[in-house]
């Protein structure tokens, strides 16, 4: 069996993982970072898009929003806005949420609203980049 | 001594009173399911949250960086302190409101320019009348906690910290201490602050102690992206949680209030039937004086 370390994902609204994992990757604020057993200790932001488990041998795939890892000895915490596994996602509601960001982004607008459009629509990209792989 | 008439008219009016309460009852306990089901939900993500938070800053000390900047050369009464005030929208569920309003303005006396945010129609109501500036209110968030309106306040706080509108923000909503105990609560959320190792209770010589955290990419772009998604989340759980305490404020409220209605019928009831007993024999006694008499 291949090494493992503790994983905890956690979401604003439930906690989603909490268990063994292989290996674990998702999208930093430089790319893309991934996670094996006796990482160094590290903290890094989360940014909205995939995240990937690989427990048992098995690539399971999910959609998260912004937040941030922190990686301990053999345990790495995963804090984020939500997060969703692929067949959890309702394409109809990202697809829209897309379409409305646009929109937003086309008008001029404050900084400030231009970051949360942009925000938005990062969001919406990751839930429909995760399941377009299942599809 | 009252009528007759009198005790039925208010025996009358305190059992519509009752459907009232009892139906606010009902509503509010199945709404309280809710609430609590959402704050279970939410409750590992807003602990662990505050615990990784800590742990990340007792390892970063020596890091300077704008959320961490107390502004100490700012004087004491000239610091623009932003509260953001969570009460509820409608009244009847005991002193919920009043106990959250009382704390606000005992936090406001002391020295310092205050901003608020409403987040609650109550509060809104409260603080329009008197003489403080109310930047910004988010009304429509008091019943309904979303990861949306979090965001919203956390980046209206945040910007007004970042250009100097602001020194110190503090949220002041109810925590449910325990099933019985609802307790109004400050929590300041920026600058952060850090607490030593002591605080913390681990031991110096430890293995925490010594462990350095790397920051990917940097130091300053991590804090950059972490501090404004801490703040949005312990906004979030905090609206999550008063929802939660508010429901069961009023519950607990229109519960008493129900059994204070059912003991106030039984005392009017044998108020009456003793009125009515006591006329009776008025009567009797008349007839038979009458009687008697002829």
């Amino acid at each position: 069996m291949a090494e493992t370390f503790y994983l905890k994902v956690v979401a604003s609204d439930r906690q989603f993982y909490e268990g063994d994992c292989e290996m674990i990757t998702f999208i930093g604020v430089d790319g893309s970072y991934g996670i094996l057993p006796h990482h160094e200790c590290m903290v890094t932001p989360l940014e909205a898009g995939e995240l990937t488990l690989q427990i048992d041998g098995v690539k399971k795939e999910a959609a998260v929003g912004e937040g941030f890892v922190e990686i301990l000895p053999n345990q790495v915490t995963v804090l984020t806005d939500f997060c969703e596994w692929a067949d959890e996602i309702d394409i109809r509601r990202a697809e829209e949420a897309k379409q409305r960001a646009e929109e937003r982004l086309r008008q001029k607008q404050s900084i400030i609203e231009y970051h949360s459009s942009k925000a938005a629509l990062s969001r919406a990209m990751a839930r429909l980049k995760v399941t377009d792989k299942i599809r | 001594m009252s009528s007759m008439r009198e005790i039925r008219n208010r025996i009358k009016s305190i059992e519509d009173t009752m459907k009232i309460t009892n139906a606010m009852y009902l509503i509010s306990s199945t709404k309280l399911k809710k609430a609590k089901k959402t704050l279970e939900n939410t409750e590992p993500y807003f602990e662990l949250l505050q615990s990784t938070i800590t742990d990340i800053m007792a390892h970063s000390t020596e890091i300077p960086h704008k959320y961490f900047d107390k502004r100490a050369n700012v004087a004491e009464e000239k610091r623009k302190k932003g509260y953001i005030v969570v009460t509820g929208d409608k009244g009847l569920a005991g002193a919920y409101n009043h106990n959250v309003i009382k704390l606000a303005e005992e936090e406001m006396a002391k020295p310092g320019e205050n901003v608020l945010f409403l987040v609650g129609q109550v509060g809104a109501r409260a603080f329009s009348k008197a003489n403080v500036k109310i930047d910004m209110e988010f009304l429509y968030l008091a019943q309904k906690p979303s990861q949306y309106g979090a965001r919203s306040i956390a980046e209206t706080v945040i910007e007004a910290f970042r250009q100097k509108a602001l020194d110190e923000v503090y949220i002041i909503y109810t925590k449910m201490l325990s099933n019985a105990k609802i307790e109004p609560q400050v929590l300041q959320l920026l600058p952060l602050k850090r607490k030593t190792f002591e605080e913390l209770g681990k031991k110096p010589d430890t293995e925490d102690y010594v462990r350095i955290l790397w920051y990917s990419p940097s130091p300053k772009e991590v804090l950059d992206k972490i501090v404004p998604n801490y703040v949005k989340g312990l906004i979030y759980g905090a609206l999550v949680e008063a929802f939660a305490t508010q429901t069961y404020a009023r519950m607990t409220a229109m519960e008493s209030a129900t059994d204070n209605a059912k003991e106030m019928l039984q005392d009017l009831s044998l108020r009456y039937n003793r009125q009515r007993q006591a006329a009776i024999t008025q009567e009797i006694t008349e007839i038979a004086g009458g009687a008697n008499a002829l």
